[in-house]
């Protein structure tokens, strides 16, 4: 049960295997791996639009769509037909290459991310040697395409919104592979694999420098899929919709989609590196996996069900003034831990983190003028 | 911890607020949402939709006389009413056509409160979409007309007050009848 | 196996040539725009080649830094200053002459560089891991990283000075 997927491909790989040469067979075992993820990436993303809507829903005391299908589950499919069928509209001042290209090339990081999940035991589709820097190169190459996005759209809103995207997305990835540092401190490997098998008797979110870690990539994680509360870029009350403006239909679709597999992206990697990956007692590996995803699926959306969004000026505060410094503590808090050892080490990380939580805090305590006497004429 | 505990609290709200929609009672703060058109709200007894025309027993005791009243009062002008005459051509107190339109009809209500004979009210009825767009909503006739017993079930109270009204009317003509009978009675007797 | 080593091989040259490609487009687009994602394209190829000789941290710290950071830089340049097209000025005879002895002396440098390396693979363990790499840095090559470091932190400081508002 634990090990059904790698059953299946297996099976499959021996059919072909009685027919065809072992050049094709081996061919199909990369693609039989592409396809799954592909067809994967599309699937999750439809249902994660409807986990979406129905969350928020129940939050704001109203059912969410429940009318096509039961539960509302042929719902994506709707979507997916109203988006296939709109007009695409291209601008006429703006660049008809960069129309086109934008979307098409942020998909392709987003799905090629999914290379490096390890969705199970022995379920990884590509276990690099150095699987965690190959997801930062990916999401770095996402904020290039967004200013493409942008710009090419000629319209004031658009590029407006392309460059406080950017800005924020280069904010946030500084604090987030800080955040990682520690992992690599403790395992000694960037492979994803080997993240979640040194994970096998104390996950690292049950550390002082774990849970630090942990909530800031999260952060820096959300911050980077440009959801609330940081989605300042793309919020309709503030720039009506950002880099995606001028895109219609299809297009915008690819953008939809590619913001939801950032997000699914980060939740797998953020219970990979931090809440143990597939490691868990009873159910099989994967599930364990779906589980936490989903649950930290679940928080994003429960961000976004509650919090305000932030301002342009206090987002940039929160990465450079606050998670920046709490980063490279952690990293301090993170080597005495490991370098002490035992309690003295807890106890000693423990200390320096809440110390410099507590004085960041204070630090960047917002301006609050003091009250004010009225006095007033007889 | 200085620095989150607000959000903390917010995010507390929230879940609270989520799990109880699936347990929680309208009344107590849960779900209030109606799931139209499988479930409907009641409507209020005042709500006022389009016209119909009261019949008292069979429809042919409808209560309009054909007065015209409405259909001058009427704002857009929606009532067409033609009386109805009998074989002589002499005028009878019924109409022969009476037409709303209902593409016209703005709801408001002028045509009950000017008619004197209470036989014109509003309806509840306002799932009446139909697709043709020039004959479907032209209300003749037969399909205003509805009874009595219609009436009070969607108004009760008004129909109470209306019917007690026409009562009083009625036991004061029967009185009025009985003295004028009692009168011709006794100055029947006197001239003997 | 050796259709599939054809494919591989097929590969890196596609990828080679949508490098040199994309170089070209990168000197030869007369907006602005099109020759910065060119040269994103070139060092996205490039990174693919890295792929390909076997240095894996190699190529992604080449997609982390160059196209994440440096072409972001270079795209807020073009984009800040708002540079129209670039028109080429005429060239006079002593200018082409000029460029092309200032050409064929790069190419006979570099021809004469490439032919001289023994091109064969090295026998044995040449696969760097990454905690040999992270150790060397701290250990034989501390100067250069130090160096490095005050680098960078004079750019912040730079960077950070030039951004200030003056005070009023």
């Amino acid at each position: 049960m634990d090990q059904l997927f790698v059953n299946l491909k297996n099976m499959a790989l021996h059919l072909i295997g009685v027919f065809a040469p072992d050049w094709l067979v081996s061919l199909s075992s990369i693609l039989i791996s592409v396809g799954a993820m592909t067809f994967l990436g599309i699937f999750i993303m439809m249902y994660l639009t409807l986990m979406e809507r129905k969350v928020i829903g129940r939050m704001q005391n109203r059912i969410g769509p429940n009318r096509v299908g039961k539960w509302g589950l042929l719902q994506p499919v709707a979507d997916a037909i109203k988006m296939l069928t709109k007009e695409d509209i291209v601008p006429e001042p703006a660049d008809r290459l960069l129309h086109f290209l934008a979307p098409v090339m942020i998909v392709i990081p987003a799905l090629l991310i999914f290379a490096v999940i390890p969705f199970g035991r022995n379920m990884t589709a590509l276990d690099l040697n150095v699987g965690l820097l190959y997801f930062f190169a990916m999401s770095s190459t996402t904020t290039m395409v967004i200013f493409m996005a942008g710009w090419g759209s000629r319209n004031k809103y658009a590029s407006l919104g392309g460059m406080r995207s950017v800005a924020q997305m280069i904010s946030y990835e500084v604090p987030m592979v800080l955040s990682v540092v520690p992992v690599l401190l403790s395992v000694g490997s960037l492979s994803t694999g080997k993240i979640v098998e040194a994970q096998a008797d104390l996950w690292f979110v049950l550390t002082p420098w774990g849970f630090f870690a942990c909530v800031i990539f999260f952060l820096c994680g959300v911050a980077e899929c440009n959801r609330s509360p940081f989605d300042l870029p793309e919020a309709e009350s503030e720039i009506v919709a950002g880099f995606h403006t001028e895109f219609s239909g299809m297009k915008f679709a690819l953008f939809y989609m590619a913001e939801f597999m950032n997000a699914f992206s980060i939740a797998a990697l953020t219970a990979t590196l931090f809440l143990g990956g597939w490691q868990g007692p009873l159910l099989p590996s994967w599930l364990w996996f779906i589980l936490k995803t989903y649950s930290l699926l679940f928080v994003m959306m429960w961000f976004r069900g509650t919090l305000p969004r932030l301002r342009a000026d206090q987002m940039m505060g929160l990465a450079w003034k606050f998670l920046l410094p709490l980063a490279l503590v952690n990293i301090l808090a993170a080597g005495l831990h490991l370098y002490l050892g035992g309690p003295a080490g807890f106890a000693s990380a423990l200390i320096i983190l809440l110390g410099s939580f507590m004085g960041l805090s204070k630090v960047n305590r917002s301006y609050v003028p003091e009250k004010r006497e009225y006095v007033l004429a007889d | 911890m200085l620095f989150g505990m607000g959000i903390l609290r917010g995010l507390g709200v929230t879940l609270k607020n989520f799990f109880a929609s699936y347990y929680k009672k309208p009344e107590e703060g849960g779900l209030f949402t109606v799931e139209y058109p499988e479930k409907r709200l009641p409507v209020k007894e005042r709500f006022r939709n389009f016209p119909f025309l009261v019949y008292d027993t069979t429809p042919e005791n409808m209560r309009c006389v054909a007065c015209d009243i409405c259909a001058k009062e009427c704002p857009p002008k929606c009532i067409y009413i033609v009386r109805d005459n009998d074989e002589a051509g002499r005028p009878l107190k019924k109409p022969a056509i009476f037409d709303i339109d209902f593409t016209v009809c703005m709801n408001c209500g002028i045509c009950e409160e000017v008619c004197p004979f209470d036989a014109i009210y509003m309806d509840h009825e306002f799932e009446i979409a139909d697709a043709n767009r020039l004959d479907a909503l032209l209300y003749n006739l037969p399909d205003l007309l509805k009874p009595n017993d219609y009436f009070q079930k969607i108004r009760p109270n008004d129909a109470a007050q209306v019917d007690a009204r026409r009562l009083e009317a009625e036991e004061k003509k029967k009185a009025a009848v009985a003295a004028v009978k009692t009168q011709a009675a006794a100055k029947d007797i006197k001239p003997e | 196996m050796e259709s599939l080593q054809v494919l591989v091989k097929a590969g890196i040259y596609i990828l080679m040539a949508a490098g040199s490609l994309a170089a070209i487009g990168a000197v030869f687009f007369p907006n602005l725009f099109y020759a910065g994602l060119s040269l994103a394209g070139v060092l996205i190829c490039v990174a693919g080649i890295y792929l390909s000789a076997g240095a894996d941290f190699l190529a992604m710290v080449q997609i982390l830094i160059y196209v994440g950071a440096v072409m972001t830089l270079i795209i807020y340049a073009i984009m800040l200053t708002n540079i129209e097209e670039i028109k080429v000025s005429h060239l006079g005879i002593k200018q082409i002459l000029l460029s092309i002895l200032a050409v064929s002396g790069f190419a006979v440098l570099t021809a004469s560089a490439i032919l001289s390396i023994d091109w064969r693979p090295l026998s044995g363990q040449n696969r760097l891991e990454v905690h040999e790499l992270g150790a060397a840095l701290m250990s034989r090559y501390i100067f250069p990283f130090e160096v490095l470091g005050i680098l960078l932190f004079a750019v912040l400081i730079g960077a950070i000075v030039i951004a200030r508002k003056d005070k009023v």
